[in-house]
């Protein structure tokens, strides 16, 4: 669409690493000279928008090895960053076990971005919109820095590598979904009038967008828990995010309401303490208390819809 | 009649242009390139308003690949254009008045070299207080943009006495509505290519939707004869009134008269963004009153309508907005004013609607605001108030007149839809997402076709039978998408009796097709359709003459028929058409030329052929986010025959994803005289997800006897009803009225109800 300035302006050498050692050594040589890339639809629009200038070494992550797929490891599912969102997408190990990744995935950008960008870069990216449902099954990051590979919860890992001059230290090679422990292990059926004992998963991920598709989100939500029969949460996950903000896990929240009863006192108190305790990043499209009330709108409805057990188990 | 594939039978036709643009295959005018060819860039105003103390090219020009660069000084004729009032300077002398403006303009080997010289262009500007909004452009001590003050045009229409009126009133509302500065967003974004000749002719390959209008601006500017000029400017990859005006063509044609090498511009959409018209974002306010039997007593209107920094057609638009904040309704007193006002903000001017979206918003919004009030059914209240098929039209001038007012308001009154919205149940906290809530709303207007009194508004065209046996159809018009090609080969065949391959159509190139007027306003297809009706029997009759002679029969015993001459009730072919052409003769050539009807009026762009349209729309909100979907729409026509079934159902259906897009989504945010919004990732029109509802369209075909004046504009009546519809559903969904559009979903949003109160 019309004349492409940019690129008729500044082509940089783009390197294929076949190691994340390699890799590294050469964000070491180039510094602040030098990115790190994959599908690079991300920078794409940062160049075009002039909120960063094309760089004169593009460090190509998609040629190291072993890093573009999906399988299964000793301690739960392990996600390539290089594998593309649109491979994800379609995985049906991902879709069965991880289902509120997979839709995720459905509802960012379109068909020809999903094709290109990678599930890592939007990790990578600290405002991916992957990243909440990520959070949402308590996901861990396997990443180098410079000698040895390291593993870290996402939630601990994203505010260091948010901090710009961090990013550049820690190169993420995979994420790993520690797979559920399956209720039908746990739960302990003595007979059928021992119905407290009987538990059912429930979670939920939205993506608000400023419209139905192909779009920036406002707010992204996502929740996995745990119900007993008689709606007292044994177990929750609250995670949010959206726009420019760095996803959050809301672990106050989730300590204050896990052993709870889900009743309207319950769900006022969520409500508030959401109001309180995210920080979204506000701009001219969406202000803070938007985001905010969005995000508590959103949870307690699925809190409440739970507790009326019509969420179908997951 | 529903209008569909079933119900359109063979009429329903693959358009010509469609294989090579759903392929990939037709080249556009911006896809062009020829050997030679330089690069042209501009240089626009990095502020929104400054004075512009010097301009320094020295270092620019000495760069390598650079061949021309051109500031006010290199301009032959006059440094200035604008359809209506030439105010926009080509290139700026003394003063920018938004980023769009252009200070100077480079033609370089290379788009590279081209870039780097716009960066080594030395600009010396004076800042300037930014006039960014109009009713404070208006205040004694503003900056003062032109010569003759920030008052770029003012319309006034009164009518009895307002005040006496509203002491009668047992109602009134008094509301203000507020309408978004929108973007045309046509894929193809503005260029083309320019192409100076050895014999001193320039031939300009550029999307314009008249141009012979652009032929006479450039020759203006150029200071060359028009003759020496030759506009190509079809096809079109969307313009929806954007590209009306001249954009990129003055740079293009001076860079190449100057460096004698053919020029490629091509904006990126971030240019575009920054240069191009968008709608005229408009505050309207209105106070309307009702007696207590519902009739409408006084109706007053005061509208500010940002125009930008120039006129092109900002006092046009104003003029129509005037027109349709009456509409079809029947008024005691009436009070109408507006302003259209110069500001520092981006460039607005024609768009699809052309001021009646912004009028109809406000107005319908009234009628259901009053309605609910008298407790009255808003339907049955429009139609307590709405015109006869023989009163006059808004201004009280003459009309052509039709019975498409109340043939509307019936087919609406007993649409499925329509009669859904009183089973809807208001606010029901059940099922499994009691958060969300449906209504259903609808709105109605009157929308003028045709330039309006006191515009001149060619029309006419050609047929001929060429060397080499095709029948031409030669019309002026321009072929931007909306199905321009696939109308008149309907015609061609339904009204003569060709076949699709006996027919070559040459349209949009100026030196080849007689000026027809431009393609806007609703008017393109019903001027064809009037040309071919004049030149029905004259053409006809030549070729039958010509036939009869050749084949020794008598011309009533001939016919036309896809491929050649027929007997009247025979199938066998008795000469084709190349036969026909091959015969010795006098060239076989109709033409025509006349004006789009008017009014016998004085009052300037008053409207004397009206369609009229409705819509219902079902509206979904959520509650949690405030976001609403529009579920399912409805939309009757009246606008005489269907020419092509499936170009009138895609006017309607393409208008109403435009004003979705106005209602739910866009706008062009500015801050201060610069966008916010450059570019489609933060400016979203859209998408597929978003109108995935049903939509279906009835047209009313049947116009009064004895009316010749055959199908009425489709072009703009799908975009500007939607709007106030939306609103209306969304009233009845969630109890709120939106005056603001984009209606935005913190407006629409709740606390969830089980959350009770405190």
């Amino acid at each position: 669409m019309g004349m492409n300035i940019q690129e008729a302006m500044a082509s940089p050498l783009v390197w294929h690493p076949q190691t994340a050692a390699e890799a590294w050594q050469l964000k070491q040589t180039y510094g602040t000279e030098g990115i790190y890339t994959s599908g690079g639809t991300l920078l794409r629009t940062q160049w075009e928008s002039g909120i960063s200038a094309i760089p004169r070494h593009l460090i190509d992550l998609s040629t190291i090895r072993g890093l573009n797929d999906l399988r299964i490891g000793e301690a739960g599912l392990v996600v390539g960053g290089q594998t593309s969102l649109q491979s994800c997408r379609s995985n049906t190990l991902l879709s069965r076990h991880f289902p509120m990744v997979s839709e995720a995935i459905r509802t960012i950008a379109a068909p020809s971005v999903r094709h290109l960008a990678t599930i890592g870069g939007n990790v990578a990216s600290s405002i991916g919109d992957s990243i909440a449902a990520l959070l949402g099954y308590d996901a861990e990051v396997i990443w180098f820095d410079g000698t040895t590979e390291n593993r870290t919860l996402l939630s601990e890992w994203l505010p260091e590598a948010s901090a710009a001059k961090r990013g550049n230290e820690r190169l993420l090679l995979s994420m790993l979904l520690p797979f559920e422990i399956s209720l039908e292990e746990t739960s302990v059926k003595h007979d059928d009038k021992d119905l407290t004992m009987q538990m059912k998963r429930f979670g939920a991920y939205h993506k608000i967008g400023r419209r139905e598709a192909f779009t920036p989100s406002v707010v992204t939500a996502c929740m996995n828990g745990v119900l007993t029969h008689n709606s007292v949460i044994k177990q929750i996950r609250i995670a949010l995010g959206g726009g420019q903000t760095v996803p959050v896990r809301l672990e106050k929240l989730e300590k204050e309401i896990n052993g709870a009863a889900v009743d309207g006192h319950l769900l006022r108190h969520v409500y508030e303490r959401i109001i309180e305790l995210f920080e979204p990043r506000e701009d001219l499209f969406a202000s803070a208390a938007y985001r905010k009330s969005t995000a508590a709108n959103l949870i307690v409805a699925e809190l409440w819809k739970a507790a009326k057990g019509e969420t179908k188990p997951l | 009649m529903l209008l569909n594939r079933a119900s359109s039978g063979g009429r329903w036709r693959v358009r010509p242009d469609g294989p090579g643009k759903v392929t990939g295959g037709l080249a556009y005018l911006t896809d062009m390139t020829t050997d030679q060819m330089l690069y042209g860039l501009v240089l626009r105003s990095e502020h929104p308003h400054a004075r512009i103390l010097s301009i320094h090219t020295d270092k620019a020009k000495k760069l390598p690949g650079v061949r021309a660069i051109l500031t006010y000084m290199d301009i032959p004729g006059l440094n200035a254009f604008g359809i209506a009032h030439p105010d926009q300077p080509v290139l700026c002398e003394e003063r920018a008045r938004y980023v769009g403006d252009a200070l100077a303009t480079v033609a370089a080997d290379t788009l590279a070299a081209a870039q780097q010289a716009l960066e080594l262009i030395e600009v010396d500007y004076e800042v300037l207080e930014v006039v960014d909004d109009p009713e404070r452009a208006l205040l004694p001590g503003a900056p003062q943009l032109h010569p003759g003050g920030n008052e770029l045009h003012r319309t006034v229409f009164s009518r009895g006495n307002v005040d006496q009126g509203f002491r009668d009133c047992a109602y009134i509302v008094e509301e203000t509505y507020y309408t978004p500065r929108q973007m045309h967003t046509y894929m193809e974004t503005e260029g083309g290519l320019f192409v100076p000749g050895e014999d001193g002719r320039l031939t300009v390959y550029s999307p314009t939707q008249h141009g012979f209008m652009d032929r006479m601006q450039l020759s203006r500017i150029l200071a060359k004869p028009q003759e020496e000029i030759r506009i190509v400017s079809s096809p079109i990859g969307g313009s929806f009134g954007g590209k009306d005006e001249l954009n990129v063509q003055p740079y293009g044609a001076l860079l190449a008269m100057q460096t004698g090498r053919p020029i490629k511009i091509h904006n990126s959409r971030w240019e575009s963004v920054r240069a191009g018209l968008k709608r005229h974002p408009m505050k309207i306010t209105m106070k309307t009153g009702i007696d207590a039997a519902g009739k409408l007593m006084a109706h007053q209107v005061s509208i500010i309508s940002d125009t930008g920094p120039y006129s092109t057609l900002g006092a046009e638009v104003l003029n129509f907005a005037t027109e349709h904040v009456i509409g079809p309704y029947q008024y005691e007193h009436l009070d109408v004013k507006g302003v259209s006002v110069f500001t520092n903000n981006g460039m607005s001017g024609e768009f699809r609607g052309f001021g009646g979206n912004q009028a109809i918003f406000a107005l319908e919004g009234q009628m259901d605001r009053l309605a609910e009030m008298a407790g009255m059914d808003p339907w049955v209240f429009r139609k307590l108030n709405m015109r006869q098929s023989d009163d006059l039209g808004p201004f009280d001038q003459p009309i052509a007149m039709t019975d498409g007012a109340k043939q509307v308001w019936e087919a609406i009154a007993k649409c499925p839809l329509w009669m859904e919205k009183q089973q809807l149940a208001r606010m029901s906290h059940s099922g499994d997402e009691p958060w969300i809530k449906t209504g259903i709303g609808a709105a109605f207007t009157m929308h003028g076709a045709g330039l309006g009194v006191g515009i001149p508004d060619p029309a006419g065209g050609r047929l001929a039978l060429a060397a080499d046996g095709k029948i031409e159809a030669v019309f002026g018009y321009e072929e931007f998408g909306q199905g321009l090609l696939a109308s008149l080969e309907q015609m061609l065949m339904e009204q003569f009796g060709f076949g699709a391959k006996d027919i070559r159509m040459i349209i949009g190139d100026t030196d080849v097709v007689p000026d027809s007027g431009s393609t806007t306003a609703s008017r393109a297809t019903a001027m064809m359709w009037k040309s071919l009706q004049k030149l029905k029997a004259p053409f006809s009759g030549q070729l039958l003459q010509r036939a009869a002679a050749i084949l020794n029969r008598r011309v009533e015993q001939l016919r036309l028929a896809e491929g050649g001459i027929k007997g009247r009730s025979e199938e066998a072919l008795l000469l084709s058409y190349k036969e026909l052409a091959a015969a010795a003769g006098e060239p076989i050539r109709c033409e025509t030329s006349f004006s789009f009807p008017t009014s016998s009026t004085e009052r300037v762009g008053a409207h004397y052929m009206y369609t009229y349209s409705a819509v219902v729309v079902k509206v979904e909100v959520n509650t949690l986010t405030g976001r609403a979907r529009v579920l399912q729409q409805y939309h009757v026509v009246a606008a005489g025959p269907v020419i092509n079934p499936q170009g009138y159902l895609g006017q309607i259906e393409g208008g109403s994803s435009m004003a979705l897009g106005f209602t739910l989504l866009e706008e062009s945010i500015m801050e201060k005289g610069h966008y916010i919004t450059r570019n489609l990732d933060s400016y979203l029109v859209p998408t597929i997800e978003d109108q995935r509802g049903l939509v279906e369209v009835e047209a009313i075909e049947q116009l009064p006897e004895g009316d010749d004046y055959g199908p009425r504009g489709i072009g703009e009546v799908g975009s500007v009803t939607l709007a106030p519809a939306i609103a209306a559903a969304i009233r009845q969904a969630s109890g709120k009225w939106a005056t603001k559009l984009p209606v935005e979903p913190s407006f629409l949003q709740e606390t969830p109800f089980f959350l009770g109160k405190g």
